[in-house]
């Protein structure tokens, strides 16, 4: 039986500790090392902080959606909000200036996970993120 | 996250405990920049923080800048785990001045 663990919540920043303490949490169940899964969590909680600031424009009534599944060898993080589509620009993660002060969270989440992808659905912005388990990882490392 | 000051030696020290993110990022910003604005050397201790987002990084970056700008000294000790490897992984490292311990940030 695979886990599903869902999130709908208002778009403000107090909210993103819960998913924090959340990610971490099952990311460590799933074998990922303490290191990894504070990737896991950083990747995951700027994401979500892309939506807060970008799609929602700082406004923290807005909904959004946090999907957490394990999917055979893989965890599976979808975002949904219903916001503004974001800059294609912004979604590539710009290069970084050596002391630029924007454009890092994408970069970051693009860094930890092993696969992103956008997708603006008819409820909104969908951003699914990608994690292999390691063991999955070491397999496909192998072939 | 919650934060106090103190000064050693002419350096003002702010200690730092809890998450950094996008919620309590500006009001450590507003904080390090005050405390810039008083005197010319400001360490920051970091070895309570449990977390640092992108927006946390962003505003040690624009108090790095103020202070090179203003010919003045912006030092962080304490750096461990998951904030050192958000350093890391957004290459941050080697831009600041990162020192190991309190004693070396105020006598460096």
């Amino acid at each position: 039986m695979s886990f599903h663990l869902k999130f709908v919540m208002p778009s403000h920043p107090r909210y993103l500790c819960i998913v924090r303490a959340a990610v971490t949490e099952l990311s460590l169940v799933h074998g990922f090392p303490e290191e990894s899964s504070q990737g896991l969590t950083l990747a995951i909680d700027e994401a979500l902080a892309n939506v807060i600031r970008h799609a929602y424009k700082g406004r923290h009534d807005q909904e959004v959606e946090l999907n957490c599944r394990t999917v055979d060898d893989r965890l599976e993080f979808t975002l949904l909000d219903h916001g503004e589509a974001p800059d294609p620009a912004r979604i590539c993660g710009q290069p970084m200036d050596e002391v630029s002060l924007s454009g890092r969270g994408t970069h970051l989440i693009k860094a930890v996970m092993d696969e992103v992808c956008y997708e603006r659905v008819p409820r909104g912005n969908q951003l699914k993120l990608i994690k292999y388990l390691p063991a999955a990882k070491v397999g496909a490392d192998k072939k | 996250m919650k934060s106090s000051t103190r000064t050693e030696k002419g350096t003002v020290i702010v200690d730092v405990v809890g998450q950094i993110d996008m919620g309590s990022s500006p009001v450590l910003r507003k904080t390090l920049l005050d405390s810039l604005k008083a005197t010319k050397s400001v360490a920051i201790n970091l070895s309570a923080v449990r977390y640092i987002d992108s927006s946390g990084i962003a505003s040690l970056l624009e108090v790095f800048k103020e202070a090179r700008n203003s010919q003045k000294r912006f030092v962080m000790f304490g750096v461990t785990g998951a904030v050192l490897q958000v350093l890391q992984l957004t290459r941050l490292t080697g831009i600041f001045e990162i020192c190991e311990t309190e004693e070396q940030a105020i006598n460096a």
